[in-house]
């Protein structure tokens, strides 16, 4: 019996001799936020996390350029008749998007996304204690991603919520909407701060954001709010960049992040997950692999979904004769036996199919001379308006403007604008800025319905009859997103 | 406790892993004792005694023959002389001839040879009057069933003695009492004993009662057994043997239909794969509802389809919280216990087990697709709608004829087979139970396969009078080619799906009969088409899988009643993909195949789960009380890994290695980790067998939920109430039993991701700048320290009634349950950052009725059993989270919606309202921007004058359908008549819808894929508008296609005759060694009766083909048919 007992009262010690750290299991493929932005190297890692989702903002069938470039005169889709799968963005040209389209609703996840990791790093930052420089350029470039992903938001949406600090609870995920004047007010104290705190071109580390970025930013935003007083003294105070010799150099892979680069997305080729695909975004379809090859030499698929961005008529026709830039921006390639026009820019050496190195340009120092002029032209200081526009026209090889009155150096900036920046994703909302969107697109779309075959429809086949018929300045807010917030 | 295993447990499983080893040796070895049986008569036995008595000489008759003796030695007059000399004769003739002279008579019973006094002289019939002693009294009698049916075979024992004798083949029997005063008695298997005092009596006639089997057979239930009589939960259960003649390779499978509550479909015809179980409707927002597997007392983790269904014992589905309470903390969705066999005390025998049979996909159900003139004439006829010339190709449609059939193409008979043998002992102290098995089923779809061998050794050992020790060891593996044929043809996969929208005017095979690479025909196809029929065979999609799994456990009965057991469970797998598509195979929406495409997909994944239990128990019975304590600890960690390698451009298709792959993708791994503990304790009480009470309380901890909310308790309480023992109901002519219960109790669900609680930073989030990689990482999760246990308080009152006999019973359970804390990975407004955030959202009522019905409707020597159960069960959304009361989830482009006040995961879409048939129609009603004459028209729900496709109020859609059944019901009918037997098993669902997602392909406007034959019928002009079904193909046929609409949802109740079996028992009576042999024909999936146009209305898969969640239920984006299968079967049984 006695042996009966010591036995049972072992069994039962075992019973209970479990630790309570058994109950404790953290991953141990990711860490979490209680052990991480406690270090340098954290937050060096975090503000990498925040440019990473920009990438997607450019990229893929939902980029940047669907709203920014296909929406307007520049560029349309080749109708398939054959595959109506892959058609969302022929919504966004036709002016026949709705709130459901998945184009604006990439860009306004991304944004959000960006916006996100920015305050990730904002918030706890100032809590750990490391070298003030790297500190101070780490914040830089966290503020310059917010008022970058912001300015996105507001110029498409317009009125959107504020966030700016982390959200860590299920009713801290939806906010109301902030007015756009609020939303203007937070993007220029942060691009403000970005520019403070960033460091120069000259010793900011190549692809990063630099003081220029913010500043070039900065003056952006003024220009949009048309504070013109405000943009020059800006965009003036921008040095440290000059226009490269040759157009098609800027957008060289080989020469990534030039002198002339003030921001670029940076994209890299390979298998690591970071190579561009513009070029076969871009490319008219169907197309056969042996036809892509021709333009690239390498092995390649054919492809057979919808070809979108294709430069219009219109744009190759607003080329004035002798601009080296209409060579370097557009080419031709044969599909299904046909010769159709691409954008050239984006089409470089590259080794797998799908996979190319090119960036994006986002802010070059072209368009900051193009900004200075019209806000200098906007002030009536035509002449020296005129002074910034003629560097980039002799860049292209085209003689200096003959424009005199401010309307129609008005005009000429924006024309110099829709070629330097052809393709760039600038057109749309300089048709918006400049009030000129509703006409210009509705007289577009009455050249297309009369001629639909001229803009690359097959025979037999015609836009929509509600195409261009509500001409709207601005995208709804994503239909998946008002399901979910209570307040819109 | 340190890393891994206690130090304790790790001693533990050490010590009882060698200790398995000898056993499993020994085990082996024991079968070959001599067994005992009817043939025993014919064992040749060498004896010689020389006056000796007849006890001894019986002795060494025994000893020799391995026979036993039954006999009063005062009536046959043991202490007799004799003289026997027999060298290697028969025993009978050894037997008859010692007592030929002694007037002892000799029959074989129940192991025994018994032996009485020969009353009546065979030869005169005058008594024989010993003439030493008196003549012992004689008792006569018959004994026959309630029906008056003769009972052959009833032993009767004169009690307190070894003296007796059987019933004759008409049930008469007759017996040398010593006194008047003795008592007989009467046994006959599956009869209740019966006793009676002779008192002076010479003429004593029987009746027997039949047993109540089903009311007393011993259940098992969580940490214990009971019966049914006893039981206050709601259970069912269902032997293994009765599943025996269906071909299918799950035992899931096995019991569609059977019990009541218990939804079972075959969401595809995958070998090995392919169920889905819900019980008493179980739905859950975003985990999986799959109720929890127990596997021998050991909640398992992995797969359980890979159990061979031959080694079950008994399967019990455990479906109140009374019956779930001990595992309450992961039961919200039921359990499944699942015994597997041992060694019955006194048993040896081996049994064998085989079927084989073909496999066909039935012509039923086939999708009625276009032929090659009809799909000709249908491009012919787009061509002109656009005003475009007709190319060449489609001039002339009836060129084409019949055209070529891709769907057929695809599939093949194939054949099924399953062997299984096992070998039972319990001798002394070591019970045995060895199951070993083979199974192999090749698809119908060409390519597809799966193979499993398993072992099971089941032993127990009684190591002393109060110490026991068990080991189960269970290895299997299985090796499986699924070729990714399932799912919808844009997802990559699909394979059957592509097949079908191939242009059926395209050949499938060369003029020599071999097969293309690519049937891409300019002008024909508009894609990269590769040859489906050669892809399919040319892809390697193969999966090796191993495990083990054992239990382990020691008892201890240090004082009666008081049982202290300890035992380790331990589950591990490890399964590799393997994953290779040749130059030659192309996928859908690809490239053409070449080397390029040509791409490997490597993964291995690994895990164990360890279970360590260790629980007390006391019983005791004081007069008519009976208690039962039960007291537990148990600890459970689950830890997996997974990596995968990938790459692609293969230089040459026979180096299917990562090495030789061009382009190598970045690899990628994963861990995942849980634990449990948790505390139990029960306490059962009965009065007299009548009047039954159980409470019960589980508290766990989970390593899955967030700092505040660890732990949660799970009490249950039960009574019963055994009516008919009460004395108004004990004697009533019809009710045979009658008892109430009823039970309240909570139970948990925790099937939740491992690591939601935590505000994950994910790392990977890399970025070039100027070409050099920067590592990057980001927030990616919001975590959740609130995160805790879902909930489910349930009450159940139930029923059961046997009338007549027991002949027809009778059991009714109305349920009710509310989940709270609803774990729910909720999407929330991206705004944030975020895309969800995973939490404990809102509440859900259930409620059900569940009717089932046992009825032996004929007893005679035709016999008819039948079983009858149907449910219903229905539920609401009382809450969700605060941000919505609407939760919209999408599955490819279907979706559902579950909002507060609805039911869950209901069908959500525009409602179609015809086309636009003409100018006038058009101006008239709403539109979308994107409509014109001709295309689709959709309701206006909202009323706003327009159709818009946003979600909730402020577009179009609606709720277009229930795909959760009104109710379902299993009906199955055994018939035997002599060695005849027949089964059949039907079962059904009604109320359910289902959408055929595979539509989206099948009636494509586009005029690139083969379509329904349906099709014709669409609007081509206003004079000729088609049947308001389809609209044109020239414009805007995108939105028809791709948004979800009352046009894809159909009618998916059924009744599906699953099962009709055939079998003969062949009389093995002459058979040395031999107990049974039944021979039987099988036909599976016999006949499936829907409205449902599809092949399978039990489907519900998402567009890869995978299983879905309760969002996303019958959703049909065509999936591997359910073949039909006709099978042979063989059952032996050798003693």
């Amino acid at each position: 019996m006695k042996n009966k007992i010591l036995i049972s009262v072992v069994f039962l010690i075992v019973l209970g001799s479990c630790k309570k750290d058994f109950l404790n299991l953290a991953s141990p493929t990711s860490l979490s936020t209680p052990v991480y932005f406690k270090t340098q190297a954290d937050f060096e890692s975090a503000i990498n996390g925040a440019y990473a989702p920009s990438r997607g903002l450019y990229n893929g069938n939902n980029g940047a350029w669907a709203m920014g470039e296909l929406r307007s005169d520049n560029t349309t889709y080749k109708y398939n008749p054959n595959d109506r799968g892959t058609i969302q963005a022929e919504y966004v040209k036709d002016f026949t998007d709705q709130n459901t389209n998945p184009v604006p609703q990439s860009k306004y996840v991304i944004d959000y996304t960006i916006i996100a990791r920015a305050n990730q790093v904002l918030a706890p930052i100032d809590a750990v204690s490391f070298d003030a420089t790297e500190k101070n350029n780490i914040k830089g470039q966290a503020y310059f991603l917010r008022a970058f992903a912001y300015f996105d938001l507001v110029q498409y949406f317009g009125s959107v919520p504020l966030h700016l600090t982390p959200v860590t609870t299920l009713s801290g995920t939806a906010l109301p909407l902030s007015s756009i004047a609020d939303v203007y007010a937070q993007i220029i104290s942060d691009a403000k701060q970005a520019a403070t705190l960033l460091p120069n071109k000259s010793v900011q580390t190549p692809g990063r954001v630099t003081s220029g970025s913010a500043t070039t930013l900065l003056g952006n935003v003024y220009i949009v709010l048309k504070q013109w007083a405000n943009a020059e003294t800006t965009l003036k105070s921008i040095t440290g960049y000059s226009l490269m010799a040759n157009y098609a150099d800027v957008y060289d892979p080989a020469q990534k992040n030039n002198k002339e680069s003030i921001f670029e997305i940076q994209f890299k080729q390979g298998t690591e997950g970071f190579a561009s695909n513009f070029f076969y975004t871009f490319l008219v379809r169907p197309i056969s692999g042996t036809e892509v090859t021709a333009v690239t030499g390498i092995p390649e698929n054919s492809l057979t979904t919808e070809g979108y961005n294709i430069p219009t008529p219109d744009i190759i026709a607003a080329y004035e004769p002798g601009d080296t830039r209409l060579a370097a921006s557009i080419g031709y390639i044969t599909a299904s036996g046909v010769s159709y026009p691409y954008i050239k820019k984006y089409a470089h050496t590259h080794t797998l199919t799908n996979n190319t190195d090119d960036d994006w340009p986002v802010y070059r120092y072209a368009e900051v001379l193009l900004f200075i002029a019209e806000a200098l032209n906007e002030q009536n200081k035509t002449s020296e308006a005129l002074t910034f526009l003629n560097q980039v026209r002799t860049r292209a090889a085209l003689p200096n403007s003959t424009a005199s009155s401010q309307s129609d150096v008005r005009n000429a900036i924006m024309n110099e604008r829709r070629i330097e920046l052809a393709f760039e994703n600038k057109r749309w909302l300089d048709l918006v800025r400049t009030g000129t969107a509703q006409t210009v697109m509705s007289a577009y779309g009455a050249r297309e319905k009369a001629n639909p075959q001229a803009y690359y429809f097959p025979a037999g086949i015609a836009p929509s009859p509600s195409a261009f018929t509500n001409i709207r300045l601005l995208f709804p807010l994503p239909a998946s997103e008002a399901a979910l917030s209570p307040y819109f | 406790m340190k890393k891994g295993l206690p130090f304790s447990l790790a001693n533990a499983i050490m010590k009882i892993s060698l200790i398995s080893a000898i056993i499993f040796s020994c085990t082996l070895c024991a079968y070959s004792t001599v067994t005992v049986g009817q043939n025993v008569y014919n064992k040749e036995i060498s004896i010689s005694v020389k006056e000796q008595n007849v006890r001894v000489t019986l002795d060494k008759i025994a000893k020799a023959a391995g026979v036993k003796f039954s006999y009063s030695p005062e009536l046959i007059q043991a202490i007799r002389k004799v003289t026997l000399k027999e060298k290697n004769k028969r025993l009978s003739y050894v037997l008859d001839k010692l007592f030929s002279s002694l007037n002892i008579h000799y029959s074989y019973f129940n192991n025994y040879i018994v032996l009485n006094k020969n009353t009546i002289d065979k030869g005169n019939g005058a008594v024989l009057i010993s003439s030493s002693e008196q003549v012992a009294k004689v008792v006569t009698g018959k004994v026959t069933d309630i029906k008056g049916g003769v009972l052959s075979g009833v032993t009767i024992v004169i009690k307190g003695t070894s003296t007796g004798v059987s019933t004759d083949n008409n049930g008469n029997y007759s017996l040398t009492i010593p006194d008047d005063n003795s008592v007989l008695v009467f046994k006959l298997l599956g009869y209740i004993p019966h006793e009676e005092t002779i008192n002076g009596r010479a003429v004593i006639n029987v009746i027997l009662q039949e047993e109540s089997k089903k009311l007393d057979e011993v259940i098992v239930v969580a940490y214990g057994n009971t019966t049914q009589r006893a039981n206050t939960g709601a259970l069912e259960s269902v032997k293994g043997r009765d599943l025996a003649d269906i071909p299918a390779a799950q035992f899931t499978q096995k019991i569609q239909g059977k019990l009541a509550g218990v939804q079972i479909n075959e969401i595809n015809g995958k070998p090995g794969q392919g169920m889905q179980v819900s019980i008493r409707g179980a739905a859950s927002l975003s985990t999986s509802s799959a109720p929890l597997y127990v596997v021998d007392g050991f909640p398992v983790v992995g797969d359980i389809s890979n159990i061979n269904p031959d080694e079950i014992e008994t399967i019990t589905v455990l479906k109140d919280a009374a019956a779930t309470a001990l595992y309450g903390s992961r039961a919200a969705f039921g359990v499944v216990l699942v015994t597997t066999k041992t060694a019955k005390p006194g048993q040896t025998n081996v049994t064998a087990n085989a079927y084989v049979g073909t496999q066909n996909v039935p012509q039923k159900g086939r999708p009625d697709m276009m032929d090659g003139e009809e799909w000709a004439q249908f491009k012919k006829e787009s061509y002109q709608d656009l005003g475009q010339p007709v190319p060449a190709a489609f001039q002339n449609p009836s060129q084409y004829g019949k055209g070529y059939d891709w769907y057929n193409a695809m599939f093949r008979s194939a054949v099924i087979s399953d062997y299984s043998v096992s070998l039972n002992t319990n001798k002394e102290n070591i019970s045995s139970a060895v199951t070993l098995g083979y199974f192999r089923q090749d698809g119908v779809l060409l390519n597809s396969y799966y193979n499993r061998f398993t072992l099971r050794a089941n032993n127990l050992f009684k190591v002393s009078k109060n110490i026991k020790i068990g080991l189960n060891i269970a290895p299997t593996y299985n090796y499986d080619n699924t070729p990714a044929s399932d799912g919808i043809f844009y997802n990559g996969g699909g394979l059957i799906n592509n097949a079908l929208l191939t242009p059926p005017i395209i050949p499938i095979y060369n003029a020599d009969g071999s097969l293309p690479i690519s049937v891409t025909t300019p002008g024909v196809t508009t894609f990269p088409t590769p040859d489906w029929v050669r892809s399919i065979q040319d892809t390697k999609s193969k999966t090796n899988t191993y495990r083990l799994l054992n239990n382990a456990f020691v008892t201890y009965e240090p004082i009666e009643g008081l049982v202290l057991k300890s035992s380790i469970n331990v589950d591990l797998g490890s399964s590799a993909y393997n994953y290779f598509q040749p130059s030659t195979a192309g996928r859908a929406f690809a490239a053409e195949p070449s080397q390029l495409t040509a791409n490997l997909s490597q993964t291995n994944s690994n895990y164990y789960s360890w279970l360590s239990e260790n629980t007390v128990s006391y019983s005791k019975q004081i007069k008519q009380h009976k208690f039962n304590l039960l007291a537990g600890y148990t600890a459970q960690k689950f830890h997996s890994t997974f990596t995968n390698v990938s790459g692609s451009d293969y230089s040459d298709d026979r180096v299917q290695t990562i090495d030789a792959a061009l382009v190598k993708n970045n690899p990628y791994s994963d861990i995942e980790e849980w634990s449990l503990l948790s505390y139990l304790t029960r306490l059962d009480y009965n009065y007299a067998g009548k009047y039954f009470f159980e409470a019960s309380l589980r508290r766990d901890g989970s390593s899955r939920f967030g700092a505040n909310n660890k732990y949660g308790n799970f009490p249950a309480a039960s009574v019963g109430w055994v009516a008919s023992d009460e004395s108004f109901l004990k004697d009533n002519k019809y009710i045979s039993f009658l008892k109430i219960r009823g039970s309240y109790g909570i139970t948990g669900n925790f099937n939740i991701g491992n690591y939601t609680q935590y505000p994950t930073v994910s790392a990977g989030q890399n970025v070039p700048f100027n070409n050099n990689t920067n590592s990057g990482s980001a927030v990616v999760g919001l975590g959740n320290n609130n995160l805790g246990w879902e909930k489910t308080g349930q009450l159940d009152i139930g029923l059961d009634i046997s009338f007549f006999n027991n002949r027809v019973n009778f059991t009714y359970d109305f349920y009710t349950k509310k989940t709270t804390n609803l774990l729910y990975t909720l999407p929330v407004p991206q705004e944030s950052g975020f895309s969800s955030f995973t939490g404990n959202i809102g509440a859900i009522k259930f409620w059900g009725h569940e009717f089932a019905l046992n009825t032996n409707n004929l007893v005679g020597k035709f016999k008819w059993n039948s079983n009858f159960n149907i449910s219903f069960s229905d539920n609401r959304v009382l809450a969700l989270s605060n941000l919505t009361n609407q939760l919209f989830a999408y599955t490819g482009s279907a979706e559902t919606i579950t909002q507060v006040g609805g039911r869950i995961g209901q069908f959500y879409g525009l409602k179609q309202d015809g086309v636009y048939v003409n100018q006038a129609d058009y101006n008239s009603s709403p539109k979308n921007v994107n409509s014109q004459v001709g295309t689709i028209k959709y309701k206006d729900v909202n009323g706003d004058g327009v159709i818009t496709y946003a979600d909730g109020p402020s577009g179009d859609k609606t709720i277009l359908g229930n795909p959760f059944p009104t109710f379902i019901f299993g009906f199955t009918n055994s018939f035997s008549y002599q060695n005849f037997d027949l089964s059949i098993v039907a079962s059904g669902s009604y109320g359910n819808k289902v959408a055929s997602m595979s539509d989206q392909g099948t009636t494509n406007l586009d005029g690139v894929f083969n379509v329904l034959k349906d099709v014709q019928y669409r609007w081509r002009s206003a004079s000729d508008p088609g049947a308001g079904k389809y609209g044109k193909t020239t414009a805007s046929t995108g939105d028809e296609r791709d948004q979800f609409s009352s046009r894809f949802v159909q009618d998916g109740s059924y009744v599906a005759i699953k099962n009709i079996t055939l079998g003969y028992s062949l009389p093995v009576a002459k058979m040395p060694g031999v107990k049974s042999i039944r021979v039987y024909t099988s036909v599976q999936q016999a006949f499936v009766f829907t409205k449902y146009k599809g092949s399978n209305p039990e489907v519900s898969t998402d567009p890869n083909g995978n299983p879905v969640g309760s969002l996303g239920q019958g959703l049909d984006f065509t999936a591997y048919p359910v073949p039909r299968t006709f099978t042979l079967g063989l059952n032996l049984n050798l003693k």
